[in-house]
């Protein structure tokens, strides 16, 4: 019996074949060209602000005050870095314990539905524009009017906005971390005999730290770079607070410092807003640098 | 027993309290926004959305043009960062090497980490003199004609500056959801289509794009929400000047840029004021819509984990 041959029932078009190739090598070329896009700024911003500011950046310009004319040409930024640990006291001080304490309630004892809303709350915080924290911070704080806080533009009043703004990153986070723990931890505490506190108190903290710290970690990273809030509450000082309320409790702010001395006609200034933007970038890299490290630990040792 | 029990309601009720304070942080922000636009909303009604005119002393507010600003400035950044996000995430999941890919992820990350104003020097110093130097002189040499591109004035600041720095902050964020929702593809789905003799663009094409789609509905979603109360790089970059952009390089002026610049004088009148906080309103109302379908979507799809560029910035 002779060989019988089959048409094949899709018969091959090579040249279908040859644009396919041609179309999946595009496609690797796009995304890897988006992908360089993408990365660009990051070492260009970096490289920008190094190129321009290195000549200001020594011991002086983080150990001094600014000073000359106009305000900054000489001298360094001490004060936005002074300022900046203030802030981020005072915003911790409101955002730690409401953070970490919605947290371990959502993880803790929240039902399914109080979970939902609770959640879309904090996440809806979340995505609330930094420049309409500054009018609420501003109307609550800073005015006369209103809530019979008569804060002024001052570190009480720009602190506790940006608390506004890290509390819900803290809380979930904070969630986050106690959800990652293995459940049979919880249990055996629980199975034991121990309340929820005792095993809030002894177990969830104890393994849900790193989480809890990287949300801190993240916290901070995000306010340490917001300008917008600042601008109705803080506001700018270029010598040192006085107090924390009122005429004289202003300080000054690595962001707010950078935007006040870009909008100077004054090319040195534009200098020594880049100078500051390498530090600014320093500390939020190496924040990032932190809450990587402790990922890691937490992923290699804990869980 | 009795004592363990209490101590049980005590650190609940110890807990319920810490969250009542963020709820009414939440609510006062909403309430007071609202309280004190409401001169301006009953004084001005619904056609403030639509008219044109700004005129502080004679009491005339209309916020057509910061909208407009806003809108423009919002979509041109999703233009440009959507195909180049996508592009971004689909790189990191699909294609790269496995050694690189978490080298890679950090340096998207670390994108949204810059603070937005670093984003506005960096605009400043080199996005402007690029665009004065390299593209409007292009556009005014050859597309001198088309209605969309005109150069009115060679200055370099303008909606286009916005967009693109703005487009750089919304790009890891759409990145970062769109890898994390790619990685939620069952890998047996993939091989499946490989295995047929697929490419792999066929295989991100029909299998993991339709599978991830609503993931990265949801991110693009957020981005749009990130994009459109973006403050300190636009007020940086886009001129500042109360005018309905009618090109890509012309200036203009956003809600938050506005803002930004006029609140502190506008608080000596209280109906100037109260014009100010409305325009702020439009940007909770938006943001608020905005996050709740995003979040909704997200939620279901990739089970509300959090990657880190969503945090960032500033």
């Amino acid at each position: 019996m002779e060989h019988q041959q089959f048409e094949p029932v899709f018969p091959i078009d090579k040249g279908y074949l040859k644009r396919k190739k041609i179309y999946n090598n595009l496609a690797f070329l796009f995304a890897i060209a988006a992908f360089l896009i993408g990365a660009f700024p990051v070492f260009h911003i970096i490289y920008k602000a190094f190129a321009i500011g290195y000549k200001y950046l020594n011991f002086n310009f983080i150990s001094t005050l600014p000073t000359g004319f106009p305000i900054g040409a000489e001298g360094g930024i001490l004060n936005a870095i002074i300022g900046d640990v203030y802030l981020v006291v005072i915003a911790s001080v409101l955002a730690i314990p409401l953070g970490i304490g919605t947290g371990l309630y959502l993880s803790l004892f929240g039902k399914k539905r109080t979970n939902y809303f609770l959640r879309l709350l904090n996440e809806l915080m979340i995505g609330i524009p930094s420049i309409v924290w500054g009018i609420v911070g501003f109307y609550i704080f800073s005015t006369n009017a209103g809530f019979g806080f008569h804060f002024g533009f001052s570190a009480l009043a720009g602190g506790l906005t940006l608390g506004f703004i890290m509390t819900p990153i803290v809380a979930l986070l904070t969630e986050q971390a106690v959800n990652q723990i293995p459940a049979s931890y919880i249990e055996g505490a629980l199975a034991l005999g121990a309340t929820k506190f005792q095993a809030a108190k002894s177990v969830i903290l104890k393994a849900a730290l790193g989480g809890i710290f990287i949300g801190i970690l993240l916290g901070v990273m995000n306010i340490i770079g917001q300008t917008a809030p600042l601008l109705f509450t803080n506001y700018y000082n270029t010598g040192l607070p006085t107090g924390v309320t009122g005429p004289g409790g202003a300080v000054g702010d690595m962001a707010m410092l950078i935007f006040i001395y870009i909008h100077e006609p004054s090319r040195i200034l534009h200098y020594k807003a880049e100078a500051a933007s390498v530090v600014l970038l320093l500390f939020i890299f190496l924040l990032d640098l932190g809450l990587r490290l402790i990922n890691y630990l937490v992923k290699k040792f804990i869980l | 027993m009795f004592n363990l029990k209490y101590k049980d309601d005590f650190f609940k009720f110890i807990l319920s309290v810490f969250v009542l304070a963020v709820v009414v942080i939440f609510l006062i922000a909403v309430i007071v926004i609202l309280y004190y636009s409401y001169p301006s909303i009953s004084r001005y009604g619904i056609s403030f959305l639509w008219k044109k005119e700004w005129n502080p002393p004679a009491e005339i507010f209309g916020a057509l043009t910061f909208l407009a600003g806003t809108f423009f400035v919002t979509f041109l950044a999703l233009i440009f960062a959507i195909p180049l996000s996508l592009g971004t995430g689909i790189f990191l999941q699909e294609y790269c090497p496995f050694f690189l890919r978490g080298i890679f992820t950090i340096i998207i990350e670390m994108l949204a980490g810059i603070p937005s104003v670093v984003f506005g020097v960096w605009g400043v110093l080199t996005v402007v003199p690029w665009i004065r130097e390299s593209v409007e002189p292009f556009f005014s040499r050859h597309f001198s004609g088309v209605p969309f591109l005109k150069v009115e004035e060679n200055i370099g600041y303008g909606i286009l500056a916005a967009s693109i720095i703005v487009a750089f902050m919304i790009l890891p964020i759409i990145a970062s959801i769109t890898k994390d929702s790619l990685s939620s593809v069952p890998k047996l789905a993939k091989d499946g289509a490989l295995a047929m003799g697929a490419t792999k663009l066929d295989v991100i094409k029909d299998v993991s794009m339709p599978y991830a789609l609503n993931g990265i509905y949801g991110g693009i979603i957020l981005g749009f929400g990130r994009a459109i109360g973006e403050t300190i790089a636009t007020v940086l970059l886009i001129g500042n000047q109360a005018i309905v952009p009618k090109s890509l390089f012309s200036v203009g002026y956003t809600i938050s840029s506005m803002l930004a610049n006029t609140f502190t004088f506008a608080v000596i009148s209280p109906i100037y004021a109260s014009a100010e906080v409305e325009l702020a309103l439009i940007l909770l109302l938006i943001s608020l819509m905005v996050n709740i379908v995003g979040r909704n979507i997200l939620n279901r799809v990739i089970g509300g984990r959090f990657s880190r560029s969503q945090f960032g910035g500033g």
